[in-house]
């Protein structure tokens, strides 16, 4: 797999299928089994976010998910036509915190940015949201 | 995702099976959140074959440990989680909040009379 391309319409229900898609890639690109859990974990929460904040409900718009395969990483663009996202407007989660006072809002981007090498989030108008997201490859 | 719901003697073992993520959490919420309002505080979440935990499953069980906090009676308990599952749980700094069992017998044990 040099370069494969996938569109999907942004739905909860497909966050399995965009799953299972991402699963399959990884694990043939020679990730752990580790690995493909933390990728899958990234480009899941990524697609719940544009459901819940860019198209701001199901049905709107698509996910179009694109990995590229180079010899030391894997780059995963994800995109959305929805409105645009700024991760740095939500608060990073309180991971600290006694539990009565802790806030958890933010898991999701923390989880992108925390189990990815590199997370970049850009917005274009009109194109909408691009989220490029990398993972190397361990030898 | 499918759940599977069984009322022992003084607890509820909760037994989902597939994915939990923002499509299929609410739906465990909602049983959560009825088995609470119906007075059944002491619950074994079974996860044996929870092949994926997203943040908003987490979200789910972190409100069911708070009512229950809330309540003063009562715990969640979560049970047979796979390695990739307990290690998203680190990430986030979960793993001294929630009570973990490594089986079902030793979470049953737990509430056993």
């Amino acid at each position: 797999m040099d370069k494969v391309t996938r569109k999907f319409a942004g739905n909860y229900r497909n966050l399995a299928l965009i799953g299972d898609f991402i699963i399959e890639i990884t694990s043939n690109e020679g990730f752990s089994g580790k690995d493909v859990y933390a990728i899958q974990t990234a480009v899941d929460e990524a697609c719940a976010n544009i459901i819940d904040h860019a198209y701001q409900g199901e049905n709107i718009g698509d996910i179009i998910i694109t990995l590229v395969s180079f010899p030391k990483y894997i780059k995963i663009i994800i995109e959305d036509s929805g409105t645009p996202f700024d991760p740095d407007s939500v608060p990073a989660p309180d991971i600290t915190s006694p539990l009565e006072i802790r806030k958890e809002r933010g898991l999701g981007v923390f989880f992108i940015r925390k189990l990815m090498d590199e997370a970049i989030f850009d917005f274009s108008s009109p194109k909408g949201n691009t989220l490029t997201l990398i993972k190397n490859k361990r030898s | 995702m499918e759940v599977i719901s069984k009322s022992l003697s003084n607890y509820d073992v909760i037994t989902i099976v597939g994915r939990i993520d923002s499509y299929s959490a609410p739906s465990i919420s909602n049983m959560l959140d009825s088995l609470i309002q119906k007075g059944h505080h002491n619950i074994v979440v079974d996860m044996q074959d929870v092949s994926y935990l997203s943040s908003s499953g987490i979200l789910v069980f972190l409100e069911t440990h708070r009512q229950l906090l809330r309540r003063g009676q009562g715990r969640l308990i979560l049970t047979n989680l796979s390695s990739n599952i307990y290690s998203i749980l680190e990430v986030a700094g979960l793993e001294t909040v929630f009570n973990f069992c490594d089986d079902l017998q030793s979470a049953e044990g737990r509430f056993q009379i």
